[in-house]
């Protein structure tokens, strides 16, 4: 029985920055009199997540991703609404609170440079307070599905940047936490370590039925791991549901791509749709949802087509008309 | 409770040996500049002593080579940086970090500045021997007052970090703390018996001294050890050590609680 | 000469970008104001007990003070920095984009990181030299002023040449960024006239690190205490160490230039 492990309701975090214009007159100006702008990083952003689900978060660089995480894990506390994880508040920084999740940053570290990982994995222990065979399995787990092998008795600054993050997720996850943020965690690697850390989230989710938010300019990890998607963008939230249904409401345009018996001359297109590409013995063609069954049984009825294949448009072009789409305040 | 808690300090002291150890030539060449301070000063007075026939009030060449000896010993035994490390920690988002353990920040700062000290006592014991070769001390040691000294050290120790540790908290409003930290190492450098003993120190400055928290951090221990206290005066020693150290804590924690507030309402 | 062009080009450019941060300017300010506070605040102490100090007056010590701050802005105004990056440099790989420039690298090096707010230092200690200066009065002479600058110089000179054979070093050990902590935890014996020291002591901030010859050689100069021997032995010291500096570069860029592939 699924039970929501993480509420939301009109959460909302605003930033009073302070406006000033240049040069000398407003400088003193502004020494008597400040004036401030307010910056809605985040406007009142309501959904929940299940127990055990995995969650894409998607949105642009300054959307209020992080923020959102950083609410959910306490280190920010919000200007209005409610936020609970596990039924804590979370900016109480309560020490049980603290013990049950974790927060992973991509391009921040938590392990000591200058040690190897394992010593850092230790001192995690004591300060989580894991027990010493739930400590061991959780390791040996963690070692297996992540292979860390070797990694772990190398000082983390020798570790290459793929490495490094395994480590880092690694240590993340000694204490088994229930819940995990991870704000793009798989930024700045090569393919396959992109790959592996995926395999390994999926994995332990399957395992430990972990709730995991995960959020990533990847449109590889979101397909991977997420069934479900919230959107954000200027602080709001775009959409929440199934992965599948925003391509389907976002995506006015569908691709036709047809393969030929033999060589055609010169056909204009345009009557069928835009073309993408093209070449001797294929096209493909950009058509609107709307026309597509239309266009698709004209090409067949008309074109000595062999092959013809009806796709939506990737994703990340889905995603950046759902950005494009929305007026900045 | 406490046994988990030790638990932490244990590992976490294990894990900031093994990173400092890594940069012990740079905590020898520091330790450089830790042992001139107090040598230079010694020097200054032997000077002024001499000059003066031998005494300046109440403190001989010797006396001084004690002090200064003894200075050296407290200054290291309670000195921290931490007040200079928090702007980075905090504008680099480690501070992050720090608040998402269950455990409070202090703790691992306290087990890394011990691990410093441990790490140093290699230099520092060497360097008690040299100074006391080139300028003898006067010593006359009771067990009395140098076991009650010692007591004295660790309680000036916490004092100190309690103190430095509410400063660095600073860096929580503004990053303008060198400023902040400047001046509070001044006023420790004048107030405290660093720079000479307070009875050598014009007599302002030693009425303004016994207002504030900072003679019982460094003259109050190294007069103790030195066997320059009665026992009244040990007592009433004790007592401000400890009043002050209850008044840092209430400082602390509040200092803490409006910080962590202040850093959540704006974040790094 | 093209050299001095070059040199008004970094300094300018280190100004420039500097002068957006106007914050730092009153930091700056206010850590030369507690550089002073020490020092004079030292003296006062002291001098509450006694007349001198190892013969030396108090108008002259607050002199010497001076010229702590003095020389002290110079080397954190562009021989520190430079030092400093220069080690980087070679840690970091990008030496090479100086080796390569058609400018005499050691000089490229030294000269190309400035930290302009240090003038505040040096505007604060030539302020205290000349306060004191003014209040010692009859005793300066021309021959004073003379070998004053000279003392000065010489000094300078020597203070960047163990500063470059130091930074130096970086090219075969490659994690010695601390090495010029040296100097800097030594310099604060520089407050006080040398003299006092005990005579290893003295050995060591004359010869180990040029800390006399930086303070307390122009501060004799300019009370009249500076025999000509020693001014001698200075300007032959800063002869023979910036040889030997220069020596040492040609040597650490061959190995250098050798080493990386």
């Amino acid at each position: 029985m699924a039970e929501p492990v993480i509420i939301l309701e009109n959460l909302s975090k605003t930033y009073l920055v302070p406006e000033r214009d240049a040069g000398v007159m407003a400088a003193a100006r502004s020494l008597v009199q400040r004036r401030h702008r307010e910056i809605k990083a985040v406007d009142r952003v309501s959904f929940q997540v299940d127990s055990g689900e995995v969650v894409g978060f998607l949105g642009p660089n300054g959307a209020g991703k992080t923020t959102t995480l950083k609410m959910l894990s306490g280190l920010l506390h919000p200007t209005a609404g409610v936020g609970r994880v596990l039924d804590f508040e979370p900016w109480q920084r309560q020490r049980d609170f603290l013990k049950v999740i974790t927060l992973v940053m991509g391009q921040r570290n938590q392990l000591n440079w200058d040690i190897p990982a394992s010593d850092s994995f230790e001192l995690n222990r004591v300060i989580y307070r894991v027990p010493p065979t739930q400590y061991r399995e959780t390791l040996a787990e963690l070692t297996d599905l992540l292979d860390l092998g070797p990694l772990v008795s190398k000082p983390v600054r020798n570790l290459s940047l793929g490495e490094r993050m395994k480590c880092e997720i690694a240590a993340a996850l000694l204490h088994r936490p229930q819940v995990l943020f991870l704000d793009e965690p798989t930024i700045g690697l090569d393919v396959t370590a992109q790959r592996r850390i995926r395999e390994f989230i999926r994995e332990y989710n399957h395992r430990h039925n972990a709730t995991i938010l995960l959020t990533s300019h990847y449109m590889a990890d979101v397909e991977a791991l997420c069934k479900r998607v919230v959107v954000i963008h200027h602080g709001r939230i775009l959409f929440d549901g199934p992965l599948t249904d925003l391509v389907k409401r976002f995506s006015p345009h569908k691709t036709i791509g047809i393969e030929f018996e033999h060589q055609v001359e010169a056909v204009d297109y345009s009557t069928f749709g835009a073309v993408i590409e093209q070449s001797d013995s294929r096209v493909t063609l950009r058509v609107a949802k709307s026309d597509t069954a239309k266009v698709a049984g004209r090409l067949l009825a008309e074109l000595p087509v062999s092959d013809l294949t009806i796709e939506d448009p990737p994703i990340e072009e889905v995603i950046e008309q759902v950005f494009a789409q929305e007026v900045a305040p | 409770m406490i046994r988990t808690l030790s638990e932490v300090y244990a590992a976490q002291l294990r894990t900031s040996l093994a990173v400092q150890f890594q940069y012990r030539a740079s905590l020898a060449i520091w330790m450089i500049g830790r042992v001139l301070q107090p040598l230079i000063y010694l020097v200054v007075w032997t000077t002024v002593a001499r000059a003066r026939g031998g005494d300046v009030n109440g403190y001989g060449e010797a006396d001084f080579a004690a002090y200064y000896i003894m200075q050296m010993v407290v200054t290291q035994a309670t000195f921290s940086w931490i007040m200079w490390e928090y702007d980075y920690i905090i504008r680099s988002g480690q501070f992050n970090f720090k608040l998402l353990r269950p455990i409070h920040p202090i703790h691992a700062d306290v087990a890394d500045n011990l691990a410093y000290k441990l790490l140093t006592v290699v230099i520092l014991i060497p360097a008690v021997f040299f100074l006391a070769w080139l300028f003898p001390p006067t010593f006359n040691p009771q067990v009395w007052s140098i076991t009650a000294g010692v007591f004295a050290i660790v309680l000036a120790f916490l004092l100190r970090f309690t103190i430095d540790w509410t400063l660095a908290m600073c860096a929580l409003w503004t990053s303008r703390v060198r400023a902040i930290n400047q001046t509070y190492e001044l006023t420790l450098i004048f107030l405290s018996g660093y720079f000479a003993p307070l009875a050598v120190m014009p007599v302002w400055i030693q009425n303004i001294a016994n207002f504030l928290p900072f003679r019982w951090i460094i003259a109050f221990p190294i007069e103790l050890t030195l066997g320059r206290l009665t026992p009244m005066e040990t007592l009433l020693g004790f007592g401000m050590q400890l009043f002050w150290l209850a008044v840092a804590q209430v400082a602390l924690s509040l200092v803490w609680r409006a910080g962590v507030k202040q850093y959540s309402a704006v974040g790094s | 000469m093209n050299q001095l062009r070059v040199f008004w080009t970094f300094f300018r450019l280190g100004a420039m970008n500097e002068l957006a941060y106007r914050v730092n300017f009153f930091t700056q300010i206010f850590q030369a104001i507690m550089s002073l506070v020490l020092a004079l605040g030292g003296l006062a102490v002291v001098f509450n007990q006694t007349d001198s100090l190892a013969g030396w007056y108090p108008t002259e010590l607050i002199a010497l003070v001076g010229i702590y701050l003095l020389v002290g802005g110079l080397i954190n105004l562009m021989i520190q920095p430079s030092m400093q990056r220069f080690m980087e440099d070679i840690r970091m790989g990008t030496l090479d984009f100086m080796i390569l420039k058609p400018e005499d690298a050691q000089f490229l090096v030294s000269v190309r990181q400035i930290e302009i707010w240090k003038l505040i230092d040096i505007v604060m200690g030539l302020a205290v030299l000349v306060v004191a200066l003014v209040r010692l009065g009859t005793q300066l002479g021309v021959v004073e002023a003379i070998s004053f600058g000279i003392a000065l110089l010489a000094g300078a000179t020597i203070v960047y040449s163990f500063w470059m054979m130091l930074a130096t070093c970086a090219f075969w050990f490659v994690k010695t960024e601390n090495i010029l902590v040296i100097f800097q935890s030594m310099y604060q014996a520089g407050r006080w006239p040398i003299t006092i020291y005990p005579g290893w002591l003295q050995m060591m901030l004359t010869f180990l690190v040029p800390i006399a010859f930086a303070v307390t050689v122009p501060a004799q100069a300019l009370t009249g205490r500076l025999t000509g021997q020693t001014l001698l032995l200075a300007v032959l010291v800063a002869v023979v160490l910036f040889a030997l500096a220069r020596w040492f570069w040609r040597y650490g860029i061959r190995f250098y230039a050798g080493a990386s592939a």
